[in-house]
């Protein structure tokens, strides 16, 4: 302060302000955000001494994943035929899986949407069967199957039907909700009944969030149900945890290389589909014709000017514009003219469609699936289900507590270091900030490589390395985390506008500078909202990992279906159900109030 | 080619029964506190256009709103098209509205729905069942709303995508919609207050034309009283809910409307004879 107290000559030198004038005052947004941030930073070292983390747990496990490294390559390709078939099978699950979700979806979201639904306990009870289906993990739902109708495909299907709904009629329910209402009371007021209202107008609004939604799970199903292979459910994931319970590692991999470009392969067609889709929709589709401006336009001009001749209701007399009242038969319209032309959009509607409806008619078929089972196997697994209940907490209480205790350090800490990493890797694969077109390239590569392995097989591969416990589970699921955030990183930094990135660069800033001044500010609102929706997603996902022993109470819930406790399973999918709906709902919270 | 009426084509005395009657319709809002239709009394014969003209927020919505059933009245008789909407059950109801047009005045089209498909939709009430795409509805239906759309002037836009239109364009779309439904009435909620002049003008242009040409009974609600004296047989003016004009659109001149638009009124002398509060309905004077 001394140094400033040079006063000038004409002004008297000013006081300096007092402190509370060059601090930011504590609005109750900043108060929160630092409270978030204590709160995250004690989580997370809470969580790592609770699993027993420390430096040397890296060290020594680096060298454990070059032995395991060692053994995998490289990779053996003995019967790639049946991989890829087993592959095909995979997906083909998923796609019978969204579809069923899809068509169950379909009238549980007009039920679930406060504009379309029938009365508000049909509003509450669609709303809670949503909440339930999302907030019970996949697996845990497969588990349930497989004890109902048998290992195979059937039982990854229905669980990933049934867990689907969370989804797809949450989001479905909430485009409902976004509609225009005018066009409803329109057609309504045409003597329309709702359901026509439904259907005409209302959608043919929601249709295009409905495809994407649709295909988006898609792509999320087609990871899951490689993992639903692995209690049993089918599929290549079966394969692979056969391959690696064996000890075949080299033959591991090259069936993990077989799923990324399954994985890879889905994304980019449903990505194609989304694209060609939606852009069709957001483009206003103009045939070019020159705006008709005839008789009538003319005349109206006059008709204003002139408003005591209003009494005589003018009508063209002639020319292309002319009305014709024709008493006789209606006149011929060209033919064509009464179906839509084929312009390339809807060539490429029609063609989307029909690929899609081969698609799943194909996975009936080649899927030992009927729709007939279908609908038999819901008897067993309602039964399995009842058999969950009553929840028995009383044998194995303290085991419980334990595993839901650990669980969660897992999640919290891989959401620390997974947004933290991911940070860096986003800006990379950012194209507007990365130095460089091959470091963008590299790092976008990166990441399309690391989110077409799933987090579970990870975590077998992890174990497989380090042996059972809560480490390789956090590294599993540290790396998911990264992948899945880095890329929400870069996509929201490449949103940011550039404005005030070149203002930044002209006072002389160097690159770094400008990117924490202008960029990180800039995507801040976003980075909050998908730190949080991760935390969400690596809870449900670490109550899970124990199936395949990466630590959590994944274990104890494998052990209790397999001893056929059933009564501790429905206890423990009780646990995991309230702290994964308590959790959504503290980052939901949070989320309201910071954005 | 029909010979064109140059001269205003007044409905004759009407023999057959008027096509609305209100009589003494009040509503309240709020449990009373807010009146928005005070006793409001009138009939309209067949062929009429009639144009609602007042201020934002001086019932005219709420007045077309109890000609379909979309709002209930607190007291007071409506009867529109030998129908009494009071008591009228939601089966009567829709049968009614299936009879009655009603023009928006945010269109109400749906937009990624091409023009002759939103058209389309105004058959639903004769056919029942739900539709999704154009080709959903027979040929005959189909054919039937390109004539709709040839009539309003747009039967060359019928496979484009309704929301590349420009308002105007949109608002007679929603027209040939409301044709679509062979209407008796046609209700006309503000059809030209989102929209410029020129487009205002066409789609005056078109209303009127059908008002004409079909005998079809208009009900329009404007705020430009130039339009409302340039295409209506008879106005009707509401302030705070009640009437406080009924006229012949002939005997009418633009000091006299504006006055419509005053909210406080001059010395009673100088004020427009709030027709329905004291005498019976004026019907307004034939053949002009």
């Amino acid at each position: 302060m001394a140094v400033v107290e040079a006063p000038s000559p004409e002004a008297a030198p000013k006081p300096p302000a007092p402190d509370s004038h060059i601090r930011p005052p504590w609005t109750s947004q900043r108060v929160l955000l630092t409270a978030l941030v204590a709160v995250g930073a004690i989580a997370t070292v809470w969580g790592w001494n609770r699993i027993g983390l420390s430096l040397a747990t890296f060290t020594e496990g680096w060298d454990d994943m070059g032995r395991l490294l060692d053994r995998m390559l490289p990779p053996r390709y003995t019967t790639v035929g049946r991989w890829v078939g087993l592959a095909v099978e995979t997906f083909f699950m998923a796609l019978m899986g969204t579809t069923i979700a899809t068509a169950l979806s379909f009238p549980l979201a007009f039920l679930a949407a406060r504009n379309t639904t029938v009365n508000p306990f049909a509003y509450r009870a669609s709303r809670a069967v949503i909440t339930m289906a999302r907030a019970i993990p996949d697996l845990i739902f497969a588990i349930i199957f497989v004890s109902a109708v048998g290992i195979g495909p059937l039982a990854g299907v229905l669980a990933l039907g049934l867990h689907s709904i969370g989804m797809i009629a949450k989001l479905f329910a909430d485009a409902i909700e976004e509609i225009n209402e005018v066009p409803r009371d329109a057609v309504l007021s045409t003597g329309a009944t709702r359901i026509q209202s439904l259907s005409t107008a209302v959608l043919p609004q929601v249709m295009p969030s409905f495809t994407s939604v649709a295909l988006y799970r898609l792509d999320i199903n087609v990871r899951v149900s490689v993992v639903l292979g692995i209690v049993g459910a089918g599929g290549i994931g079966f394969e692979l945890q056969a391959a690696l319970r064996s000890l075949v590692y080299d033959r591991g991999l090259a069936i993990v290389t077989v799923i990324m470009v399954m994985v890879v392969l889905v994304e980019w067609l449903s990505a194609v589909m989304r694209r060609s889709l939606l852009g069709a929709d957001s483009a206003a589709v103009s045939f070019g014709q020159p705006r008709r401006r005839g008789a009538l336009a003319s005349l109206r001009r006059h008709r204003i000017a002139e408003p005591e001749l209003a009494a005589a209701v003018p009508l063209p007399t002639g020319g292309p514009d002319a009305v014709t009242e024709d008493d006789g038969p209606a006149p011929e319209f060209d033919h064509r003219a009464l179906t839509p032309p084929w312009t390339a959009d809807r060539v490429r509607r029609f063609g989307y469609g029909a690929l899609v409806l081969v698609g799943i008619a194909a996975s009936f078929v080649s899927v030992d699936v009927s729709p007939l089972e279908l609908l038999t196997s819901l008897p067993d697994a309602w039964r399995a289900s009842s058999a969950l209940f009553p929840p028995d907490f009383s044998t194995a209480f303290d085991g419980i507590v334990e595993g839901m205790v650990e669980t969660v350090a897992i999640g919290i800490v891989a959401t620390c270091f997974g947004t933290i990493l991911s940070i860096p890797v986003g800006l990379l694969a950012a194209r507007n900030v990365s130095p460089n077109r091959m470091t963008y390239l590299v790092a976008r590569g990166f990441l399309v490589f690391v989110r077409s392995v799933p987090e579970l097989i990870l975590a077998v591969l992890f174990v497989a390395a380090l042996g059972l416990g809560p480490v390789p589970g956090v590294i599993a699921l540290t790396i998911g985390a990264v992948g899945f955030m880095a890329k929400l990183v870069a996509d929201a930094i490449e949103q940011v506008d550039a404005g005030p990135r070149e203002a930044v660069l002209s006072t002389g800033a160097t690159r770094l500078q400008e990117t924490f001044t202008s960029v990180i500010p800039q995507a801040m609102p976003s980075l909050i909202s998908s730190t949080l929706y991760l935390l969400d997603i690596n809870i449900r996902t670490s109550t899970i990992l124990g199936i395949v022993g990466g630590g959590g109470i994944g274990f104890l819930l494998q052990n209790s279906t397999r001893v056929r406790a059933f009564e501790t399973t429905g206890a423990i999918i009780l646990s995991i159900f309230l702290v994964v709906l308590v959790i959504e709902q503290l980052s939901g919270w949070v989320r309201k109030q910071l954005i | 080619m029909t010979t064109i009426p140059h001269q205003y084509p007044a409905p004759k005395t009407p023999r057959t029964p008027p096509v609305v009657q209100v009589r003494d319709l009040t509503k309240t809002f709020a449990n009373g506190s807010v009146t928005a239709l005070d006793q409001v009394d009138f009939e309209v014969p067949r062929g009429q256009l009639l144009v609602l003209i007042g201020l934002s927020g001086s019932g005219k919505s709420t007045l077309l709103r109890h000609l379909n059933g979309l709002h209930h009245p607190t007291s007071g008789d409506v009867e529109v098209l030998g129908t009494d909407v009071v008591t009228a059950q939601r089966r009567e109801l829709r049968a009614l509205r299936r009879r009655v047009g009603f023009v928006f005045q945010q269109f109400g089209l749906v937009g990624r729905l091409s023009c002759l498909e939103n058209v389309l939709s105004g058959s639903l009430g004769r056919l029942g069942a739900p539709r999704y795409g154009v080709l959903t509805y027979g040929k005959a239906l189909r054919r039937e709303a390109l004539g709709h759309l040839e009539r309003v002037g747009l039967d060359d836009r019928a496979f484009q995508r309704a929301d590349t239109l420009s308002g105007g364009q949109q608002q007679r779309v929603a027209i040939a919609r409301t044709l679509m439904q062979s209407p008796e009435l046609l209700l006309a909620d503000e059809p030209v207050a989102s929209l410029d002049p020129e487009s205002s003008a066409q789609v005056m242009e078109v209303l009127a034309r059908i008002c004409v040409e079909d005998r079809l009974t208009v009900i329009c609600s404007l705020h430009q009283v130039e339009l409302a004296l340039g295409w209506a047989h008879r106005i009707i003016g509401l302030r705070d809910g009640a009437m406080v004009l009924d006229q012949d659109a002939h005997d009418l001149d633009n000091a006299e409307v504006m006055r419509v638009y005053q909210r406080v009124q001059p010395g009673s002398g100088a004020a427009p004879v709030p027709a329905a509060q004291t005498a019976p309905v004026r019907v307004p004077a034939m053949g002009a």
